[in-house]
C-alpha cells in the first residue's frame, strides 16, 4: 500500500490540474448550468487524446494500463473543479465494466470506442423507490427471437442525454429472491423507443433524467456478464462508483477548505479579518479534519481496489460513508462561513454543496454504507480487528 | 493490510506471541483486575511493564544510542504499537517520561541532563511527572504563577502546581517556573528538573470524575533546585515547552491512535466490543443490534477506528517522504481520537440505557462498570494534553494560517 504519490503520479495530478484550468474555466462551468446535454464535446474530445478515458484499461485494447489508484488522483482534480463531463458514467461503467465481465468480442468492439471518446456511457440503473437495491430494479426485459425486449422507467439518471448508450439492469426473471433474474443490457440510446426527460435536479453540473424505455430491442450480444447474473456484478461495480465517487468529493472538498480559508483571511468585519474569530478559527479547523479522514479513507479505498485487496468493499463503504457525510458537512460550514455571498448564486460554492448531496446519494448514501458495514460486522464476528474477508472482483 | 510484507507479517507474529508470552497472567480476561489508579501496584505494575518493553527492544526509539536508544524501522515500532493497543497493555500512564520529559531533554537538555536522565526513562527504571498546569494556568499556560527565586546555585520554588499526571510516586518532575517577575508573557518562565525526594516537596491525589486518581497535586514550599538542572535558557522556558507539548499530543492522538483506556479497551478494537455490547444488550425486547440507531452509530465508530488508523499510517509515510518530524497536525489526530473516544463513550451508555448509571462494584453493573469507567474517563480527553478550544486554534492558525 502506497501513501505517498509517485512521481507519476505527481505528474498526471500537475497535468490534470493545468489542462482543467486552462480548459474548464469558469464562464464553461457556468454554461454548463443552463446545457441541457451537460458536456461538451470538444473538451471530452480532448479527454480522450489525454487517454484519460482508457487510463486503467489495458493497453491492449488501447487503454493506458495505469493503476485504479492513478485513476482516483485524476478524478480527485475533476471533482476538484466540477468538471462537467460524463467521465465517472463511462470509465466505470463503460471501460471498467466491459473489460471486467465484458466477453472478448465485446470487449474488442466497445473498448477502443470508448477509449476514443466514441461512445458515451450511462448507467440507467435506478426507479422509483431511488434505491440501490435489487428489489428496485423491476425494468422488464422479455426474452424474444434471440434478443430481449426492455420495458419500464429508469429514473436519477445521470449524463443520460449525453450519452450513446445506457448500461441497463432489467429483470429477465421474477424469482423469489430478488437478487436473481436481474441482467445487465448495453442498450443503444438511439434506439426508438427510448424517451429521455429532464427532471430538474439540484446539481445542474451532473444533471438526472428519466429514461423512459418502451419495447426496446436488445440483441443478447449486449447483455454483459450473462443472462440473471446482473446483481452481483451491479454490487461490484456500484463500490468501484463509489471509490471513484469518493475521490471525486476528497477533491471537491479540498476545493471548500481552500475557498473558505482564502475567504476568512480577506473578508474584513468588524475592522478584522473574520479568520482571526474563534468562531470561525474552529469550524475551518473541523472542516479540515474532517477532509484529513476522508482523504486518508478514500486513499485507503482506492490503494484497496488497485491491489484486489479482499477488504475493498469494506474500505469503500468506509470511504464513501465517511465522504459523503464530510462533504455535506464542509459545503454546510463553507456556505454558512461564506455569509450572505455564500448564498448567492453567483458564487460557486453553492454548486459543491449540491454536488454533495448528489455524490452522497449515488451508489449508496452514509446511511446504506454504514448498513453493509453492519452486515459485514454480523457475519465476521469474533475476529481481533475491525478486518475480515469480503470479496472483491479483479478490476 | 492484506500486502503486508512477509518480513512484516512474520515481525507481527513475533509481537503477539512476545505480548503472549509476556503480559500479566489472565491479561484481558475478566479475571484480571488491574489495580486501581494512583496505587503503587499499579505504578510498579507499570514500571514493570516498560521495562519489560525495553529489555524485548519495544521501546526507546528515536533516541541516540548512546543515551540509550533502541534502533527499528519505522513499520515495526507501528506493528508493536498496534499489537500492544489490540491487546492494551499495563504501561498506560507510565509514559510520561517517554512521552514528555524524555523528549524535551534530547531537545533542549545539557549533555549530563541526556546521559543521566535519558536512558533510566526509556528503561523504566526512574518515573517522571509533569508540573505544567496551575489552577490559574490551564489552557492559558503562560499565566504560571509558581516562583523560582536564584539563591547561590540553587533556585527557591514556591508555588503549587495541579493536574500533574503521575505524580504520586514519580522519581523525577519537569517544572515550569516563574524566574522573572518583570518580563513580559512568554518570556519570564523556565524550564526545571526535579527530583521529587527533596524537602519542600508535597504531593496529594487529585480525585476526577471517573472516581479514579490520576492525577495529583503538588506543592513546593522553598523546595531548593540546583541550577544545573535547568533545561534550555533562563527566561525561555516557555518554548522549551511548547516544542515538546506537541510530542505528549502525538503520544496521545497519531501515535497512541489507540489510546488505552486504563489499560482495558483501545479504540480500535473498540468496534467489536461495541458490536458485542449491542448484541447483548435487550432494549424494548429485542438487541440493541437490531435497532439501526445503534447499528449505525456503531458502524460510525467503526469508521472513525479505521480513518484515524490509516490517517496515522498515511502520516508516517508522509513525514518519513518529506524526512520531517511530526508537526502540528497532531493536534488533528488529537483531537480526533479524543472526540470519538467521547462518542464512543456516550454511545455505549446509550446502548445500556438504565445499566448505564451502575458504576464499578454495583450488583447491576454491566461488564465492572468498564463501560461507564471508560465513558466518565473520555472526558478528561478533550481537556487534557491541550483542550480541544487549544487544538482548533492551533489547527487553524498554525496550520490553515489563519490570522491570530
Amino acid at each position: 500500500m502506497e501513501w505517498v504519490l509517485n512521481e507519476e503520479q505527481e505528474m498526471l495530478k500537475t497535468m490534470a490540474r493545468d489542462f482543467i484550468a486552462k480548459e474548464c474555466q469558469r464562464a464553461h462551468i457556468r454554461a454548463m448550468l443552463d446545457d441541457e446535454v451537460g458536456y461538451s464535446p470538444v473538451l471530452w474530445k480532448k479527454i480522450a487524446e489525454l487517454g484519460w478515458l482508457g487510463l486503467t484499461l489495458p493497453e491492449t485494447y488501447g487503454g493506458a494500463g495505469m493503476s485504479f489508484r492513478d485513476l482516483a488522483v485524476l478524478c480527485e482534480e475533476m471533482g476538484r473543479a466540477l468538471l462537467p463531463a460524463p467521465f465517472i458514467s463511462t470509465v466505470v461503467f463503460g471501460g471498467m465494466l466491459i473489460n471486467a465481465y465484458g466477453t472478448e468480442e465485446q470487449k474488442k468492439e466497445w473498448l477502443p470506442k470508448i477509449i476514443n471518446g466514441e461512445v458515451i456511457v450511462s448507467p440507467a440503473l435506478l426507479e422509483e423507490d431511488g434505491d440501490l437495491w435489487p428489489g428496485g430494479i423491476n425494468m422488464r426485459a422479455i426474452a424474444r427471437d434471440g434478443e430481449f425486449s426492455l420495458t419500464g422507467t429508469k429514473l436519477f439518471v445521470t449524463d443520460a442525454r449525453a450519452a450513446t448508450h445506457f448500461v441497463v439492469a432489467a429483470r429477465t426473471e421474477k424469482t423469489d429472491n430478488p437478487e436473481d433474474g436481474i441482467t445487465l443490457f448495453l442498450v443503444d440510446a438511439k434506439e426508438w423507443g427510448i424517451f429521455i426527460k429532464s427532471l430538474g435536479s439540484m446539481d445542474l453540473l451532473r444533471k438526472q433524467y428519466e429514461v423512459e424505455v418502451t419495447r426496446v430491442a436488445v440483441p443478447v450480444s449486449n447483455i454483459i456478464g450473462g443472462v440473471n447474473k446482473g446483481w452481483p456484478i451491479l454490487k461490484q461495480i456500484a463500490t468501484v462508483a463509489a471509490a471513484v465517487l469518493s475521490a471525486e468529493m476528497v477533491g471537491g472538498m479540498e476545493w471548500v477548505l481552500d475557498t473558505t480559508v482564502a475567504y476568512t483571511k480577506d473578508r474584513i468585519a468588524f475592522g478584522v479579518p473574520i479568520g482571526s474569530f474563534q468562531a470561525i478559527k474552529h469550524q475551518c479547523a473541523d472542516m479540515k479534519t474532517a477532509l484529513e479522514y476522508s482523504r486518508s479513507l478514500m486513499e485507503w479505498a482506492a490503494e484497496a481496489i488497485k491491489d484486489n485487496d479482499p477488504d475493498a468493499p469494506l474500505a469503500v463503504s468506509m470511504a464513501k460513508a465517511y465522504c459523503g457525510d464530510s462533504y455535506r458537512f464542509m459545503t454546510n460550514r463553507g456556505v454558512q462561513i461564506h455569509g450572505g455571498i455564500g448564498f448567492t448564486w453567483d458564487h460557486d460554492m453553492h454548486l459543491y454543496f449540491k454536488r454533495a448531496r448528489s455524490s452522497d446519494t449515488a451508489f449508496g448514501d452514509a446511511n446504506y454504507h454504514r448498513e453493509l458495514l453492519a452486515k459485514h460486522f454480523d457475519k465476521h464476528m469474533g475476529g481481533s480487528t475491525v478486518r475480515g474477508r469480503g470479496a472483491m472482483m479483479m478490476m | 493490510m492484506a500486502e503486508e510484507p512477509m518480513k512484516l507479517v512474520a515481525f507481527r507474529k513475533e509481537v503477539r506471541a512476545w505480548l503472549r508470552a509476556n503480559l500479566p497472567r489472565g491479561w484481558g480476561t475478566p479475571e484480571f483486575k488491574i489495580p486501581e489508579s494512583m496505587t503503587l501496584e499499579r505504578h510498579q505494575l507499570g514500571m514493570w511493564w516498560v521495562k519489560k518493553c525495553y529489555d524485548a527492544g519495544y521501546t526507546g526509539f528515536g533516541y541516540p544510542k548512546e543515551y540509550g536508544g533502541v534502533e527499528r524501522p519505522v513499520e515495526e515500532r507501528a506493528i508493536i504499537r498496534e499489537e500492544m493497543a489490540r491487546t492494551g497493555t499495563p504501561g498506560g500512564p507510565y509514559s510520561l517520561g517517554l512521552l514528555l520529559a524524555a523528549p524535551t531533554i534530547l531537545r533542549a537538555g545539557q549533555e549530563w541532563q541526556k546521559k543521566r536522565f535519558i536512558p533510566r526513562i526509556l528503561s523504566g527504571e526512574e518515573s517522571w511527572c509533569e508540573g505544567f498546569s496551575e489552577p490559574n494556568a490551564g489552557s492559558d499556560l503562560a499565566n504560571v504563577q509558581t516562583t523560582a527565586v536564584k539563591d547561590g546555585d540553587e533556585w527557591v520554588v514556591n508555588g503549587q502546581k495541579v493536574w500533574s499526571s503521575n505524580s504520586r510516586y514519580a522519581d523525577f518532575g519537569v517544572l515550569l517556573v516563574k524566574t522573572d517577575l518583570q518580563a513580559p508573557r512568554h518570556r519570564n518562565l523556565s524550564y526545571f528538573l526535579f527530583d521529587c525526594k527533596v524537602k519542600g516537596f508535597d504531593r496529594r491525589p487529585l480525585r476526577q470524575m471517573s472516581g479514579e486518581s490520576e492525577f495529583g497535586e503538588m506543592f513546593f514550599d522553598n523546595m531548593r533546585v540546583p541550577d544545573k538542572n535547568m533545561v534550555g535558557e533562563l527566561n525561555r522556558g516557555w518554548y522549551v515547552a511548547m516544542t515538546t507539548l506537541g510530542a505528549e499530543r502525538g503520544g496521545g492522538g497519531a501515535a497512541a491512535a489507540a489510546a488505552t483506556e486504563g489499560g482495558r479497551r483501545t479504540v480500535g478494537a473498540g468496534t467489536l466490543d461495541l458490536v458485542e455490547l449491542a448484541k447483548n444488550t435487550k432494549r424494548y425486547g429485542k438487541t440493541a443490534w437490531e435497532d439501526s440507531h445503534f447499528r449505525q452509530q456503531i458502524m460510525q465508530i467503526a469508521i472513525e477506528s479505521e480513518a484515524m488508523r490509516y490517517s496515522g499510517v498515511r502520516n508516517i509515510a508522509r513525514l518519513r517522504a518529506l524526512r520531517q518530524p511530526p508537526g502540528n497536525e497532531v493536534s488533528i489526530s488529537k483531537n480526533f481520537s479524543a472526540e470519538m473516544r467521547q462518542r464512543r463513550g456516550e454511545l455505549s451508555m446509550d446502548i445500556i440505557g438504565a445499566y448505564s448509571q451502575m458504576m464499578r462494584g454495583s450488583p447491576l453493573a454491566i461488564d465492572d462498570g468498564d463501560w461507564v469507567y471508560a465513558s466518565l474517563r473520555a472526558k478528561g480527553a478533550t481537556i487534557e494534553m491541550g483542550t480541544s478550544e487549544v487544538n482548533r486554534n492551533i489547527i487553524a492558525e498554525r496550520i490553515l494560517g489563519l490570522p491570530r
